[in-house]
């Protein structure tokens, strides 16, 4: 994308520009009418997109196959509507069902999901010898094999954590620790490269780099 | 308390400040430091050319992120694209997000010389936004019109050449999905795990631990993690692009993390003993 | 009848619900037209009752205004902004069916809400940074192993590791496709586990968190 040179985008750009660092002082400096002005802002601009949005989503999905037909359509939307019942409290029971429905469907897509890849695929590649790679790949397989077992038995909060168990539990929760560990690890990558988005976004507003 | 006491306990816009200034300086001067690819973004660059796919398969590209997340996504996703677009393949685009307009607006821009020969309708569709969660994902593996009635700009799917015979999980030759959230992992429940459907992830680097025992256990047939996964990838196709400008600056914040780190560690040791 | 439609009836029918996705599964091959029209009503459900979080929003911020509350101005811009955004958006939705057709939107789409997005959550990079200059400390043989995998991974993560000693990168790949393999796999199992109970007591009608008001 290049530098705009139209009027209202380059003003628009500057905008942003500003705003980005109306939001930074908060962190750079301390909280102040800046960022506060700059964080409702957004709260505004975000809640007439979500409406808006789902509004014509709703219309397309279901206000107009129910306007060309699709009488069954209106069975959705009066559920939905029925969501709305939850600010007048004493008929907040009513939104139960249109809520029932979205719980239901989503544990039920949730349950029948989960099994195959979370359970059974991970399982079977726990258990599942290397074909090649040395002792190197077989010290790896004993490694994951035996850190999973530990660690899911850190997890049975059902029995105390003593006697036989307290061995198993504790190099299970070593393990759980090195998880977390390299887990951070991928976080930093994640939320620097956020970062590096904007201090980019800095430079090219300043024509210091090119768009 | 000693000089390197007072280590532990820095007053933390020191390091907000430094940061911020050091994040800038490699992209006014660029060092290149030299990127070796991961074993699963070269299995996720393989299995979007060459044999494993034919022209006219017709994929689903899922931007799962927004623009806050554009650094992280979008150069992996750029060269997927490209890569599709190059062996003949169709793509449906679509996305979770409030701004996946905008996304596929810069999609446009930064796979330009690539859309030049393709044409709306008939090389790829833009359905729009989706929501819904699992539920969603579950209805448009069963039924892509009852989901996505028209696309994006009001076009009903009959109309598009390239959606014609295309509504259900058999038609999809592949999803590749962008996630910052939970979409990849409802892609891979509904589509891979349902009906073993091919599906990689480009995800953030956050969601890279979790992702890579699936791609281990074969739920993703490739894996890109964050940035680093888009310079991989640039690398791959020979173009270098947003990610690798990216990397020097990456390289800086995490040595000054590492750096951070120590003097802590320092500063704790010293008010140890002193203690 | 009031006391059952307001809790059993609900339980039975959250119940049904997730019986007829879980049997769809496991008896049918193909997915069946009875439950595509369930999983369509969730959608357009799901869809309208994002608007219900927005509406609340709205309510408290009016308020905030109306009573003059502390800081009210910035609720009274917060809703200026809305109302300005949210007539604008559906004039140009109803006059072109898409909302960024109108100029004005489209403008206040570009240069407000998408900096602002693009900047707000990169925010938390900032606190990482402090999160791990306060935190990663190696108290105990935990914290040590935890600090030691991290730093590693982003080692390996930054080119620049690899660049300083190839070890580096060495030592980051194996906690990246080994090390962290046992831990993180078990949050997926037991987190499956966790799913499939909670499901079911949310069959049986013992769970009602989700459930909202009255008694």
């Amino acid at each position: 994308m290049a530098y705009p040179t139209a009027a209202l985008d380059v003003i628009g750009l500057w905008i942003g520009w500003v705003l980005m660092l109306m939001i930074y002082s908060y962190p750079l400096y301390k909280e102040n009418p800046a960022f506060r002005t700059a964080e409702h802002m957004f709260i505004g601009v975000t809640l007439a997109i979500t409406i808006i949005t789902n509004f014509s989503n709703v219309m397309k999905m279901c206000v107009t196959p129910l306007m060309q037909g699709n009488i069954l359509m209106i069975v959705p939307l009066v559920l939905g509507l029925m969501i709305f019942s939850m600010l007048i409290p004493e008929y907040q029971w009513v939104s139960r069902y249109p809520i029932g429905l979205l719980v239901g469907t989503a544990f039920g897509l949730g349950i029948r999901g989960t099994i195959k890849p979370n359970l059974q695929d991970a399982i079977i590649d726990t258990i599942t010898a290397p074909t090649s790679g040395g002792a190197m790949a077989w010290l790896n397989f004993l490694y994951v094999a035996v850190g999973l077992i530990c660690s899911i038995m850190y997890f049975m909060l059902t029995f105390e954590h003593k006697g036989m168990l307290k061995a198993p539990t504790r190099i299970g929760r070593l393990f759980i620790m090195v998880g977390l560990g390299a887990y951070f690890g991928n976080t930093v990558l994640f939320r620097f490269t956020m970062l590096t988005g904007r201090a980019q976004f800095f430079l090219q507003v300043l024509k210091l780099i090119p768009m | 308390m000693s000089a390197l006491s007072k280590l532990a306990n820095v007053d933390s816009r020191v390091f907000y400040w430094i940061l911020f200034i050091a994040l800038m300086v490699p992209f006014l001067s660029p060092i290149g430091f030299p990127i070796t690819i991961a074993e699963n973004t070269r299995d996720l660059y393989e299995g979007i050319t060459d044999d494993e796919v034919e022209e006219g398969d017709v994929w689903i590209m899922n931007f799962g992120y927004g623009v806050s997340a554009w650094p992280e996504c979008h150069p992996s996703v750029t060269v997927c694209t490209k890569a599709l677009f190059r062996e003949g393949a169709k793509i449906i685009f679509m996305g979770p997000h409030y701004d996946v307009e905008l996304t596929y607006n810069k999609i446009h821009d930064t796979v330009r010389d690539d859309f030049v020969d393709k044409v709306y309708g008939e090389d790829y569709v833009f359905l729009g936004y989706i929501t819904g969660g699992e539920s969603a994902i579950a209805q448009l593996a069963s039924n892509i019109r009852s989901v996505y009635p028209v696309d994006h700009f009001g076009t009903p799917l009959d109309e598009l050449s390239m959606m014609q015979g295309v509504n259900t999980h058999e038609d999809i030759a592949g999803v590749l999905s962008s996630d910052t959230g939970d979409y990849g992992v409802h892609f891979m429940t509904q589509w891979q795990a349902a009906y073993g459907s091919k599906l990689a992830e480009i995800g953030i680097a956050m969601n890279g631990s979790t992702d890579l025992p699936r791609w281990q256990a074969g739920n993703y047939f490739g894996l890109s993690i964050g940035s680093r996964g888009g310079a991989e990838l640039e690398i791959l196709i020979g173009e270098l692009g947003e990610a690798t400008t990216a990397m020097d600056s990456i390289s800086v914040s995490h040595l000054l993390l590492i750096f951070a780190v120590i003097l802590g560690n320092i500063g704790m040791v010293v008010q140890r003993r002193s203690s | 009848m009031s006391q059952i439609l307001r809790r059993e009836a609900v339980y039975a029918f959250t119940g049904i619900i997730t019986i007829l996705m879980i049997l769809e599964y496991f008896f049918w091959p193909t997915p069946q037209i009875w439950a595509d029209t369930i999983r369509t009503w969730a959608i357009i459900v799901f869809n309208i009752s994002l608007g219900l979080g927005a509406i609340r929003l709205l309510m408290q911020q009016s308020m905030n205004v109306q009573k003059r509350r502390e800081n009210w101005q910035y609720s009274a811009m917060l809703l200026s902004l809305f109302v300005v955004m949210l007539l604008t958006g559906f004039a140009g939705y109803f006059a072109t069916g898409l909302q960024t057709s109108n100029g004005i939107y489209d403008w206040l789409f570009i240069n407000i809400y998408t900096p602002l997005g693009a900047t707000l959550y990169p925010i938390t990079g900032f606190y990482i940074f402090s999160a791990a200059y306060r935190a990663f400390r190696a108290r105990n043989v935990d914290a040590a192993l935890m600090l030691i995998a991290g730093c590693f991974v982003m080692l390996k993560n930054a080119p620049v590791g690899e660049a300083i000693w190839i070890g580096f990168a060495t030592i980051g790949n194996w906690f990246q496709f080994t090390g962290q393999i046992p831990g993180m796999r078990t949050f997926s199992i037991v987190g499956a586990f966790g799913l499939m109970a909670y499901g079911f007591r949310a069959l049986l009608g013992k769970e009602r968190g989700f459930y909202a008001g009255g008694e």
